[in-house]
């Protein structure tokens, strides 16, 4: 593993208000690696994910991205940042005014300026890489939640992205959707993207992710690699999200 | 970014701006008005421009009144042959101007007309505000009552504690407050109006002036005078005409006329011509009779209501990229003017953009209507669009920001597109409610349809009948519109 890391997050703090979501989060990223992040639901994980691609903005701490402070990024800065890291959601937000190979055309071609031919190719094989080139004319609400997630992936990979972030993408499928989605991230895994995945797919995480982060109360309780955690846990609340989790699977 | 975004609204406003001024400044007298005061040149004034600008009410036969002449309608009565007479002297044209009765003095104050003519007496209190010609005419005043109550009411005395009836701001209604003992005054802007409250006892009588009353039993067999026996300064009573303050030169010209005309006994001639012309026109009551006055009303009704939705939608969208701009000077703006217009009613604004602003620029009735009902309804399109941007789901914007995209691309391939869909509905509700809302220009003078309504009900003394069928008019135009509107909302869902 190359020694420099991609991202590096420093003393993160979020407010919204009065309530600190985020209380003092540390963490690196290096290239290639694929990040779990688990814990309870409102411990800060989805605001952690959205603060690495600004999404957010940080109430105080930093966050650099190779190094450089993403706070002090231009407008085009911050652009590029967002064409290196792309990002997966929970309701996949894909534009439903455009069918499925627009929503993958449509920031290649107005951010990169690749020409609409172009565009279109990398699109229709993008799709076919997550099986979906079939789709390529229908409109989002004709997909079931498996293939629109797969799509928002198909999306996010259009603009050739060095890392990404996924929040809770299986949260919102049906059970037996899950599978085809997981089996893409899978995929892309071992392709060697850099990947932050905010998840409660327990299996996924043991499979694939090198390290994973448990986070409670808006802080990083616990790091470690995912046989140690799933086995071992050493932080009590670890032990105990971990014990309820696997109870319930 | 921030700054473009910024120049290319100040654009956008600029350009709108100078449009409105295009459309609003009118070259003929728009100056005039601002330098009446400074020397009395109102003779002069009339005689350059060629031409007398008279304000009536055209709903007092036989003082004023419309007839359909060859299929066009047209004002006619005692006031307006006098005036023709009166502008003949003075060796110019006469254009009438036709509005409701409370607004021809305002009419004259702020340089909308020469002179009002609508069968005024010059009472001490309008003099303050005024200038009157002598009087032309004195008609006496009477009581309209039912026939039945014949027998009750003979006199002034026998109304004592009664409930009398007077269109608002006239003498008839001043003279029923102070001389009747006791008596309960009703106010109405239109005599049809209370002819009809008459019939249906709102009221037991009616305070009018003679060659009215006249009129109405003519045409009305329902209906019987009693002569009023108040005892007036008839200086206070007759007729006369009003001018802006300080038109003396005018007002002695004119009073030269007057004079004349009356040595003629022109008057009573030409009432009897109003007469005549009062046959012809209730002769056929038939509504069917009146259609093209209800096509005029329809055209007009649907011209404002078309025009005012287009400039709405203009100033809408600029409000509302004012409401999301980032500076909040223009934020705080639109949020004002939003506040303001809808907090106050229509029919103010009608009324301010065609005097108010009428002191500064004179715009004719036609295009005061149609300036106030867009800004008015800019106010409420606004907001529309304001709904409608963000009814879009936030995830769509974070989706397409998380992907690099400008916000001014977000805004123009993933929100826009999606808000139009929410937008175009309410958009169409917008125009079927100003199709409705529009009504009020009428009381500036504007034909629009309740306008028409009014005149058809002056000209055939039937009090109810038009008003059914404009409402028809009304329901047929806005159902109609929204099933054209639903028709294209079914399209555009399947359509994306």
């Amino acid at each position: 593993m190359p020694n420099k890391p991609l991202v590096e997050v420093k003393k993160l703090k979020k407010n919204y208000g009065d309530t600190e979501v985020l209380k003092e989060i540390d963490g690196t990223v290096m290239p290639g690696q694929v990040i779990c992040v688990i814990g309870p639901s409102g411990s800060g994980k989805s605001t952690f994910l959205r603060c690495l691609n600004m999404l957010e903005k940080p109430t105080s701490g930093q966050v650099l991205f190779e190094g450089k402070d993403t706070q002090k990024f231009s407008e085009e800065e911050l652009t590029t940042l967002r064409e290196r890291m792309g990002m997966v959601f929970q309701s996949f937000n894909l534009f439903p005014n455009l069918t499925v190979l627009e929503n993958l055309k449509l920031a290649p071609i107005r951010v990169k300026k690749m020409s609409d031919k172009d565009a279109e190719e990398k699109a229709l094989g993008l799709l076919k890489r997550v099986g979906l080139d079939e789709k390529a004319n229908v409109y989002p609400d004709s997909l079931s939640g498996g293939q629109a997630q797969r799509v928002a992936i198909a999306r996010a990979l259009a603009m050739d992205p060095e890392m990404l972030l996924f929040d809770e993408p299986t949260s919102a499928l049906d059970p037996e959707m899950v599978g085809e989605v997981l089996a893409v991230m899978k995929e892309l895994a071992e392709d060697g993207m850099t990947m932050v995945v905010v998840t409660h797919e327990m299996g996924f995480a043991k499979e694939v992710a090198n390290d994973v982060w448990f986070m409670a109360d808006g802080y990083i309780l616990e790091k470690n690699t995912p046989n140690e955690m799933f086995d071992h846990p050493k932080n009590p609340r670890t032990k105990d999200f971990i014990s309820k989790i696997i109870g319930n699977v | 970014m921030k700054v473009k975004g910024r120049n290319v609204l100040l654009t956008v406003m600029t350009l709108c701006l100078s449009l409105l001024f295009l459309f609003t400044i009118q070259p003929s007298h728009s100056i005039t008005t601002t330098t009446a005061y400074a020397a009395d040149n109102s003779l002069q004034r009339v005689k350059a421009r060629g031409k007398i600008v008279m304000a009536t009410s055209p709903d007092y036969p036989p003082y004023e009144f419309q007839v359909s002449k060859n299929g066009k309608s047209e004002v006619v009565g005692m006031d307006v042959d006098i005036m023709k007479q009166v502008a003949k002297d003075l060796g110019v044209k006469l254009v009438v101007k036709s509005m409701s009765f409370s607004n021809v003095l305002v009419a004259v104050e702020t340089g909308k007309a020469d002179v009002a003519m609508s069968g005024i007496n010059p009472t001490p209190e309008r003099r303050q505000s005024v200038d009157f010609s002598e009087i032309y005419y004195n008609g006496g005043q009477s009581f309209l009552i039912n026939k039945t109550d014949a027998g009750k009411y003979t006199s002034k005395a026998s109304l004592a504690h009664k409930i009398i009836g007077a269109q608002t701001g006239t003498l008839q209604y001043n003279l029923a407050k102070s001389k009747i003992p006791g008596a309960q005054v009703k106010g109405m802007d239109k005599n049809t109006d209370l002819v009809l409250a008459l019939k249906t006892h709102k009221i037991d009588a009616l305070g009018i002036e003679t060659p009215s009353a006249e009129a109405y039993v003519k045409n009305d067999p329902d209906l019987k005078m009693i002569k009023s026996g108040y005892s007036l300064n008839k200086n206070d009573t007759g007729s006369a005409m009003a001018l802006k303050k300080g038109s003396g030169t005018l007002v002695a010209a004119i009073n030269k006329s007057i004079t004349k005309i009356k040595a003629k006994g022109l008057p009573n001639q030409y009432l009897a011509q109003a007469g005549k012309y009062m046959k012809v026109n209730t002769h056929n009551t038939s509504m069917f009779h009146y259609w093209t006055y209800f096509a005029k009303g329809i055209e007009y009704t649907l011209l404002i209501s078309a025009i005012s939705v287009i400039f709405g939608v203009l100033l809408g969208t600029i409000l509302a990229l004012m409401r999301f701009s980032k500076s909040k000077i223009f934020h705080a703006i639109s949020i004002a003017y939003v506040e303001f217009v809808r907090g106050t009613p229509l029919m103010v604004q009608v009324m301010f953009v065609y005097f108010g602003i009428g002191i500064v620029v004179n715009l004719p009735a036609l295009l005061s209507g149609i300036i106030a009902v867009s800004l008015n309804s800019g106010a409420y399109v606004e907001e529309i669009i304001r709904g409608g941007i963000n009814s879009v789901d936030k995830g769509q914007t974070e989706a397409s920001a998380s992907l690099g995209l400008a916000k001014t691309d977000t805004m123009r391939f993933v929100v826009l597109p999606q808000a139009l869909k929410n937008i175009w509905p309410a958009l169409g509700n917008e125009f079927v409610s100003l199709v409705k809302e529009s009504s009020i220009v009428s009381i500036i003078g504007v034909t629009d349809l309740i306008y028409q309504l009014n005149i058809v009900r002056a000209d055939t003394y039937r009090g109810v009948m038009p008003v059914f069928v404009a409402m028809i008019i009304y329901f047929v135009m806005t159902f109609i519109l929204t099933r054209v509107l639903n028709y294209f909302e079914g399209r555009m869902k399947h359509a994306k």
